[in-house]
């Protein structure tokens, strides 16, 4: 009974680990890196971590439904360039500088069309995800390129900009909407029959199948849900950064798998929720910080990055032998 | 039987399966009474599966006829199948290792309302429907909300059981229900098979490899062999040795007549 007893704190511990590690090192830094302790730098650590955080939850949802979405990079730099172009007005833009809400509602479509062509082939073709949304997220990158004939774009609307620019104690909107989207889908994951049924295909496609989940439509609408949501980081990226590259969202997606696994998401399916992902984003925002405070080398970044994933997926398969 | 009329639950008619050039079943038929257990048996490869995925809406068949209670029907999906009463178990338990009991009992028949277009779970109902279920079933169960993959193979078992013992209606089929387990959980198994015909009346059909399971608790055993049925006897009126020479064509069948000769060539 007692070895059950301490089994429990166990997979407790294991279970929260991120938000551990996020406390630990939070409080390290604060103590010895000069300039860290501030409510400026906080707010910063936070405020860096949304385009991550919001591909963060994209990723979540097609991991915990046994499948993976690497093309959620490139689907956000596309709907970055795509806003930029259809909204701005320097050279390579469009000339239309259309209106940038209408401009999202475009980039949503465009992130819902490329989920469905993503789940089209897992699904229709019954080809694994993985190979899937590796040969879209280097085709997307490529359109993105070929759009404005590799340039950037830059001089947006005010009015695209407000999601930026407004701050409510000193925090800008977009952060404030990261946690809305955090709250509303961890909610539809836990509480509704859509996000049960995410867990149940990533636990036993089969049983599911079995059992009368809709497994293919399910999985659909976690594609769908993927692209839109990537598009929608594309078009925070433009607001943010007053425009953008077809480089723009590069390198975005193995930091948000670190973010993701560290977590507590498990690779294998079924496993994880929102709570310990939002850790996992903040962690590795925190973790730029103190490597931009200390002007280390930026390599030592991805040393540290790449071993706290490492860390985070022995962590996992440790909570499998723990039964 | 008794010169009483039985009300049939299933009838199958003919029904025959291929797989490519495979004859997975050929020209099939049977009957399931109502309150009746029927032992399904046979060698590998004879088709018991086969016939079981198309009873419980995997795949439709090729060729022939499915009747329950006297109406024709056609199962387009598994759920299908179940929102007509067919509950099936299957040999690997078809659990969620990731999800605790509760989740697992209710696996595509989730109680939910809808709000602003979302289709929220109602956990307290789910949970209290939960542990009726599981408590009926009555067997040491730590909470409803530990994860199934850190449970015993025993108490998994409850788990999966707990879904025919609360959703079975019309017929329940059991695909190899004890193929995985232990002397004790098998007991189990087989009691619990017995006890929810008795307190349901639900007709059943067992598939096992167990000759000495399938005559604890069937009224009826079916005898497969290459895809065709090869022999029906009711229990009392059986060995196992008979049943064993059906399953390994020691005994051949007269199809026209239905009479059974011994092999003389």
């Amino acid at each position: 009974m007692k070895d059950q007893g301490s089994k429990k704190i166990i997979r407790w511990v294991i279970n929260n680990i991120v938000w551990i590690i996020l406390i630990v090192i939070i409080v390290m830094f604060s103590i010895t890196i000069p300039g860290f302790v501030s409510v400026g730098n906080y707010i910063n650590i936070v405020y860096h971590s949304v385009f991550i955080g919001i591909l963060a939850i994209a990723i979540s949802y097609c991991l915990i439904s046994g499948n993976l979405d690497l093309s959620v990079e490139s689907m956000a730099g596309f709907g970055a360039i795509v806003s930029a172009y259809l909204c701005g007005s320097s050279v390579f833009a469009s000339g239309y500088a259309i209106n940038p809400y209408l401009g999202l509602l475009i980039v949503l479509g465009i992130g819902a069309f490329l989920g469905m062509v993503n789940a089209f082939f897992v699904l229709k073709l019954n080809i694994n995800s993985f190979l899937v949304t590796l040969s879209t997220y280097i085709i997307v990158r490529g359109i993105a390129v070929l759009l404005t004939g590799g340039q950037g774009v830059s001089r947006l609307p005010d009015s695209f900009r407000l999601i930026d620019t407004i701050r409510l104690l000193d925090i800008p909107l977009m952060v404030y909407l990261m946690f809305v989207f955090y709250f509303v889908f961890q909610f539809v994951l836990r509480n509704t029959r859509f996000g049960r049924h995410i867990y149940i295909i990533g636990g036993n496609p089969m049983a599911a199948y079995n059992f009368g989940v809709n497994v293919k439509g399910t999985i659909l609408r976690v594609f769908i849900l993927s692209g839109m949501l990537a598009g929608f980081t594309g078009w925070l990226i433009a607001a943010r950064t007053n425009g953008a590259t077809p480089t723009s969202a590069n390198g975005f997606l193995f930091e948000t798998l670190a973010a993701v696994i560290i977590g507590g998401v498990s690779m294998t399916g079924g496993v994880g929720s929102l709570t310990g992902v939002i850790g996992g984003v903040i962690l590795m925002s925190a973790l730029h910080s103190a490597i931009n405070i200390l002007a280390i080398s930026p390599f030592v970044t991805e040393v540290v990055r790449g071993s706290l994933v490492l860390i985070a997926i022995v962590l996992d398969s440790l909570k499998r032998l723990l039964r | 039987m008794d010169g009483l009329e039985r009300k049939v639950v299933l009838k199958v008619e003919n029904v025959s399966k291929n797989f490519g050039s495979v004859v997975a079943l050929n020209d099939v038929s049977l009957e399931v009474y109502e309150d009746e257990v029927v032992g399904l048996v046979g060698d590998n490869g004879a088709g018991k599966s086969t016939l079981i995925k198309i009873l419980s809406g995997v795949f439709p068949p090729d060729k022939g006829n499915l009747y329950l209670e006297g109406k024709k029907v056609h199962f387009k999906s598994p759920s299908d199948a179940q929102n007509k009463g067919l509950e099936t178990v299957y040999q690997d338990l078809a659990l969620c290792g990731n999800l605790d009991a509760v989740a697992n009992l209710f696996i595509g028949r989730e109680i939910c309302r809808k709000f602003l277009g979302l289709e929220i779970l109602q956990k307290a109902e789910m949970d209290k429907q939960a542990a009726q279920v599981l408590s009926r079933i009555g067997t040491d169960f730590p909470s409803v909300h530990e994860q199934v993959e850190y449970m015993s193979g025993g108490q998994r078992q409850t788990v999966a059981l707990g879904r025919f013992v609360a959703w079975g209606q019309k017929l329940i089929l059991l695909d190899e229900p004890t193929a995985a387990l232990g002397v004790r959980e098998t007991g189990h198994v087989l009691e619990l098979v017995a006890k929810t015909r008795k307190e349901k009346g639900v007709s059943m059909i067992l598939i096992s490899h167990n000759l000495q399971h399938v005559f604890q608790i069937a009224d009826r055993i079916i005898v497969m062999r290459h895809g065709e049925v090869v022999g029906e006897r009711v229990r009392v009126s059986t060995t196992p040795d008979e049943i064993v020479s059906l399953i390994t064509g020691a005994i051949l069948v007269n199809r026209e007549t239905n009479e059974e000769g011994v092999i003389d060539k």
